[in-house]
């Protein structure tokens, strides 16, 4: 083997620095180099900097996203979070390796052009099933494929490999800040540029090039309607608006003639500002990956925005997410002035006990006595942090507001500093949201260049202040793929450069916390609807909701549903209501069974209490949890207790291995779970299942094995029956491959579909005649069923 | 001061002082494995757990402060269980034998592995008492065992097994012929007494063991001289008189009566044994049908009814085993029989409850998987079982047994299968003092894997329960390359960084990390 240039770790290591606390970050500059971690590399940042062999072979192998093994060219990650789970992300994954030739044991294809991993999340659920590819040319940027199916996997490698070569063009911010011509909006968060947002924007861009036209083109933050992106807004000047749903690149110029052609300008249509016009869509090349139904006028998304109240999603849909300007003019950063410049830190802390917020990582924690525990300690030197290290497999209402809303995230994580008396804090960010810390980067940077971080904060020049005496430095830490970082002792610990273990609380952050100082945490979502309360007055924000439980919450809202995407709805909403109402109902005719919220330390709601209000006290009453706000919808095709499996599997895979019964315990659970899954129960297993779970919630060490259980205890207790189903070797769902069977019935056409897509070679192609299903070959990957056209494939 | 109580006892303690300190000054015994004072508490194991009121569930007694006002439960069945439950999933991720297969194969429970040391060592004295703890014939038995332990012994998948039954008997023959065979001190003389009523294998090891405990011992016989099945049914070919002979003389040396052609039945009744002794032990050898009912024990299909734990019989103060209580014979079990039963008659005629023999804990790799035999071999020697030379053997006669060389020999090709730290692993004597079940849940097992670069350490993954101890000391004392956790969740281990030895990564306090490592992950090689 070649020796290794070890010259690019001595530059990474003089640029990050030799500190303990910066070993994620040279690792990661390591592994973005050389795609993986050598040992030699390895080796050499130990001799340049403090950093132990102890710590760097530690951290490096508790972090998921370390590779210490040769990458493919490129790395296909396939999310196996709730929605895609649901949706068939597994056969996805296993679709790949299949495709790709990838032995059972091995995740890189023979040739070592691709590498296929299973992702948490990626935080695009409505397009469920998804999957990224990031390609190893940096000219190009990841690209997400949504809506998949096993058969439609080598085309998306087709097309793959197309891309690369054609090498698609860089998304650039270029803002024309004229205000006189219309606008053209575009959402190009993660979740919109993968369902093909960014291509319709450069279209977008070059139609209004080619024509002329009096518009501007410009990104936004997400309207949370996932389930029409991409969608494009045109704004008129005097305030028209016409929304256009899944928009091809190729619609571009259609949508651009049709309203800024100047001979046409008498004939704008008066509407009302949600309409919504036909569109034509003209090319199918797209269709075998995403296909979008045309009929969505304005009916669902008057229906989709009708309960929703948006106070952390403030201005959705309508503002440049990182023009300082843009968020100035729409009352940006007018809440931290009024508190450094009116209030006490005791009086704002005072507002936020008043508007009775509580913490929306989960817990809900009243957020007024954590930053009253830190204003009270006696340190010089305090901390702030933002946890950003959104990990629940179904949840990315934290990318969204970090995408969407990155100042408004600063400004309230500002205006906490001050009520705590910090001056220095972090941003902790999962690595897997590549965009979130582009923009939250960008945001910080314009934040510290115009004043709004770093010494004397909102110094009044004209009054000559020499000083506003208060002052916030703040840097965003990367994580590198550990879902119990999301704890808060384990968050500082990667913060601090060691393995994201929690420890004992207490002592809590606010008494000893970041480098052993009082550090207050909060989650992304608790910060940003902090500007609001304090503009809008306490009050205000404490009309909203229920009698403990105040304000809005953000849920990811996925699954089964007909309109999937990001609401911000008030506190006391039923569950009824967003599944019915906002999410449109359950796709496909099928009934509603259940809703799963709070994702792995969540339960699920059957749909007999589906009249339950959104509110902390009355989620964990039923065994579910707000949790950080995945909100899945279930239906009569889900298997519980193979969402009990899923959700376990996920847990048993995070947890940090510190306390034997986080570590071990979990691990039992899911042996007994992935015994009735296959059909290999006992007697006695759900009894000795729940004595299991209620060990483990009542022995973890942390929140992660506390909260683990919560999906198992709530399945067992809502749908024992299906339980003992699979201990008598059935599954009414008809989703564990192993006690399942595919057959063809008398529907069957003879159109020979499923024979020449069957991936296994198991239905013998027999045109015009009813076709039949070898068992034995049978891998149960539902591709049949999904390209049948008369309904013929059963499954018992 | 905060002050709180610990099962409603109270007690003031320093300010940041943990339960387990306050734990400590009432004496009240919380077990630890993970913590180490001195050292930070990693709150890991999960066995030090108690209950504390107005928390939610229980709590880590090691790290967890006290606060003014606590009510702490420590001994309640809330937290036994779950201090049990911790234990049963610590031992249902930890691979190792705590005794050897072939001792608990053995149904006298020989500690083989010690004996193999202490031979391997030159400490014959030593060896002979080791096995006479346990077989009080071995001599005799080393001639005419069916020897199941060499059937267990892990070595023949490899090549053959151990010669354990000739390197027992090496041991006893020694030590038979010199000057002064091995006689252990007997405790002080009771008053009480036992009757014996056969001088079998299982009569004389009862009476062995019993004149051992301080009890005065008669051993009733119908025959002129001791020995039963073995003197009468045993060919002299398979055991020469002499050996028997000298073996049952030793025995009678240490005090015990020997009462020949005494038939109980004609001679004496059971009503008289009854009367006359404390306590009565029937091995009387094989029954015949319809046998002993007479003297008023009941009798089923095997023979004489008793309770397998206890050997006790229906009536009180008589006690049976041997060939008298079961179908299958076999001397080595009549041997065993003698032993336990001796430890119930023990614990009747000291008052205490009857409970018999405890079976020390023990925890069992099972079958080995593919390739596991050779992470077995590396450390023993990969001569061939050494046999007997033939021309040292005598026609019709038996032969010589092992010189002294051929037994180390031998003795070296022992896997030392059985734990290191049996006796000190904190594991294995909480898992018996909460009577965890080791196969409560079941997983796949871990690999087998022994680490012997060390010259003094062995290091064998399997055993190791994550708890960090090491991994602490290693940073603290600034080793070089020291211990890690390497891997996440189930899957954490710890190892010595980018894969080196464990000879490399401990160059310093490789014992302070075994006197520390609460099981027999790291251990000596050589027990001290």
């Amino acid at each position: 083997m070649d020796e290794l240039n070890l010259t690019f770790v001595d530059q990474a290591v003089e640029k990050i620095g030799t500190g303990r606390e910066k070993v994620l970050e040279i690792l990661q500059a390591v592994q973005d180099h050389f795609r993986y971690l050598p040992g030699e590399a390895l080796q050499r940042v130990c001799e340049l900097t403090e950093i132990t062999p102890a710590s760097i072979a530690g951290v490096s192998t508790f972090y998921s996203q370390f590779r210490h093994h040769p990458a493919g060219r490129h790395t296909i990650r396939v999310c196996i979070g709730t929605a895609c789970h649901v949706k068939g992300g597994g056969q996805v994954y296993d679709a790949f390796k299949r495709q790709l030739g990838i032995g059972e044991e091995e995740d890189t294809d023979p040739q070592k052009l691709f590498t296929v991993e299973k992702v948490a999340c990626l935080g695009c659920c409505m397009l469920a099933p998804v999957i990224q590819i990031q390609a190893r040319a940096i000219q190009i940027d990841n690209i997400t494929y949504g809506h998949l199916s096993s058969e439609q996997v080598p085309v998306v490698l087709r097309d793959f490999l197309e891309q690369e070569k054609a090498r698609p063009v860089r998304i650039e911010h270029r803002l024309t800040p004229d205000r006189v011509a219309g606008e053209i909006r575009i959402c190009l968060d993660s979740s919109c540029v993968a369902s093909g947002s960014a291509r319709v924007y450069e279209a977008l861009k070059k139609a209004v090039e080619e024509t002329s036209a009096q518009a501007v083109v410009k990104s936004v933050g997400c309207s949370g309607m996932s389930f029409l992106a991409p969608l494009v807004e045109v704004l008129l000047p005097g305030g028209t608006s016409f929304r256009y749903a899944k928009v091809l690149p190729e619609d571009a110029r259609a949508i651009v003639l049709r309203h800024f052609k100047p001979e046409q300008i008498g004939r704008k249509i008066r509407n009302a500002v949600s309409t919504m016009l036909d569109k034509i869509l003209t090319d199918k090349a797209w269709e075998p990956v995403t296909r979008y139904s045309v009929d969505v006028r304005d009916q669902p998304v008057a229906a989709f925005l009708d309960k929703q109240r948006h106070i952390a999603t403030e201005h959705c849909g309508g503002i440049d997410p990182v023009d300082l300007d843009e968020y100035l003019l729409n009352d940006g950063f007018k809440a931290l002035q009024k508190c450094v410049k009116e209030l006490s830190p005791q009086e704002v802390i005072t507002a936020i006990e008043r508007s009775g917020l509580r913490g929306r990582g989960g817990a809900g924690f009243p957020t007024y006595l954590k930053w009253s525990a830190v204003h009270h300690r006696g340190s010089a030197k305090k901390y702030v942090i933002c946890n950003g290290d959104e990990g629940d497999p179904g949840a990315f209402m934290d990318r969204m507001l970090m995408e969407s809303f990155p100042y408004r995230i600063i400004e309230g994580m500002a205006i906490a500093a001050y009520a705590v008396g910090a001056d220095e804090g972090y941003f902790y960010i999962r690595a897997e949201y590549p965009l979130a810390i582009k923009r939250m980067t960008e945001a910080i940077n314009n934040c510290r260049r115009r004043g709004f971080l770093g010494n004397n904060i909102m110094r009044d020049s004209a009054l000559r202040e020499p000083e506003s005496g208060f002052s916030l430095h703040l840097e965003i830490a990367v994580g590198a793929g550990a879902f119990v970082c999301g704890e808060e002792t384990a968050l500082m610990a990667s913060i601090e450069g060691r393995r994201g273990m929690p420890r004992l609380r207490p002592p809590y952050p606010a008494q000893s916390g970041l480098w052993d100082k009082p550090t207050l945490i909060n989650n992304v979502e608790t910060y940003a609807v902090v500007p609001w309360i304090i503009r809008n007055g306490p009050e205000a924000f404490a009309k909203l909701g229920t009698g403990t439980s105040k304000g809005t919450k953000v849920f990811a809202l996925a699954g089964k549903v007909t309109r999937g995407g990001l609401i911000e709805v008030p506190m006391g909403i039923s569950i009824r209501r967003i599944v019915e109402n906002i999410g449109g109902g359950i796709a496909g005719g099928l009934r509603l069974k259940a809703v799963q919220v709070g994702g792995p330390s969540g339960g699920c709601v059957p749909a007999e209490l589906a009249h339950i209000s959104v509110d902390y006290e009355a989620l964990n009453e039923v065994g579910a949890m707000m949790g950080s706000g995945g909100m899945v919808a279930l239906d009569e095709s889900d298997c519980m207790v193979d969402i009990a499996r899923y959700f376990l599997d996920f847990t048993q895979n995070q947890s940090c291995g510190k306390c034997t019964f986080c570590r071990i315990g979990t691990r039992r659970m899911l042996d007994i779970l992935e015994r009735l899954c296959e059909g290999r129960g006992r007697k006695g297993d759900i009894e000795e299942l729940e004595h299991l779970a209620q060990m483990v919630q009542n022995a973890s060490l942390c929140g992660l094995g506390r909260t683990a259980p919560n999906p198992v205890l709530s399945t067992i207790k809502y749908f024992r029956d299906e339980y003992q189903a699979h201990l008598e070797k059935r599954c009414p769902a008809g989703k564990c491959k192993a006690l399942i069977t595919y057959s063809v019935t008398d529907d069957c056409i003879g159109c020979s579909l499923c024979a020449q897509h069957c991936p296994a070679d198991a239905i013998e192609m027999q045109p015009y005649q009813k076709h039949e299903i070898d068992t034995d070959k049978c891998i149960r990957c539902g591709t049949c069923r999904s390209v049948c056209p008369t309904d013929a494939i059963k499954v018992e | 001061m905060p002050k709180l109580t610990i099962d409603n006892r109270e007690v003031e303690v320093d300010n940041g002082a943990t339960i387990l300190d306050a734990a400590g000054k009432l004496r009240i015994e919380i077990p630890t494995m993970c913590f180490l004072k001195g050292y930070k508490a990693l709150t890991s194991c999960m066995v030090c757990l108690v209950k504390v009121n107005g928390l939610g569930g229980f709590v880590p007694s090691c790290g967890t402060i006290v606060q003014d006002g606590m009510r702490v439960e420590s001994d309640s069945e809330e937290v036994r269980q779950a201090r049990r439950a911790a234990l049963e999933l610590l031992l249902s991720d930890h691979l190792g034998d705590c005794i050897g297969p072939c001792q608990t194969t053995c149904p006298a429970r020989m500690n083989i592995p010690l004996m193999i040391r202490q031979i391997a060592a030159g400490k014959l004295r030593d060896a002979i008492a080791t096995v006479k703890k346990d077989i009080a014939l071995p001599a005799v038995l080393g001639r005419i065992c069916p020897k199941p332990c060499e059937r267990a012994c892990r070595r023949a998948a490899f090549d053959d097994a151990v010669s354990i039954c000739l390197l027992k008997r090496y041991v006893a023959d020694i030590d038979l012929q010199s000057a002064n065979p091995y006689l252990p001190p007997c405790k002080p003389r009771q008053g009480k007494r036992v009757a014996i009523v056969g001088a079998g294998p299982a009569g004389l090891a009862a009476a062995y063991y019993l004149t051992l405990d301080g009890f005065r011992c008669t051993l009733f016989d119908e025959h002129e001289s001791a020995g039963g099945g073995l003197r009468y049914a045993v060919s002299e070919e398979q055991l020469p008189r002499d050996v028997l002979d000298k073996e049952i003389a030793l025995i009678e040396k240490l005090g015990v009566q020997f009462q020949g052609q005494t038939r109980i039945g004609t001679a004496l009744s059971m009503e008289d044994l009854r009367s006359d002794f404390d306590a009565v032990f029937v091995a009387v050898g094989e029954l015949k049908a319809g046998g002993p009912a007479w003297m008023g024990l009941e009798t089923g299909p095997n023979g004489i009814v008793i309770n397998r734990k206890t050997y006790e019989t229906n009536l009180a103060g008589v006690f049976a085993g041997g060939d008298a209580v079961r179908k299958r014979r076999l001397a080595v079990r009549a041997v065993a029989d003698g032993k336990e039963a001796a430890v119930s008659i023990s614990q009747y005629l000291s008052g205490r409850v009857i409970t018999g023999a405890t079976k020390a804990f023990n925890t069992h790799i099972g079958k080995l998987k593919n390739g596991e035999i050779e992470k077995f071999i590396a450390g023993a020697s990969k001569t061939p079982r050494v046999s007997l030379h033939p021309r040292k053997r005598v026609p019709a006669q038996e032969d010589y047994g092992f010189t002294d060389e051929q037994a180390r020999d031998e003795a070296a090709r022992c896997l030392h299968c059985d734990c290191r730290k049996a006796e000190t692993c904190k594991l294995r004597q909480y898992a018996h003092d909460y009577g965890a079940r080791p196969g409560r849940y079941k997983g796949e097992r871990r690999t087998f894997v022994q680490l012997p670069s060390h010259p003094d350490v062995i290091y064998e993954p399997g055993k190791c329960i994550d708890c960090g101890l090491c991994i602490q000391i290693t940073s603290k004392a600034g080793e070089t390359l020291g211990l890690t956790f390497i891997g996440r969740g189930f899957d954490v281990r710890v190892a010595v960084p980018f894969g080196r030895s464990i000879a490399e990564g401990l160059k310093r306090v490789a014992s302070q990390c075994v006197a520390a490592c609460p099981t027999g992950a790291l251990a000596f090689k050589v027990k001290s």
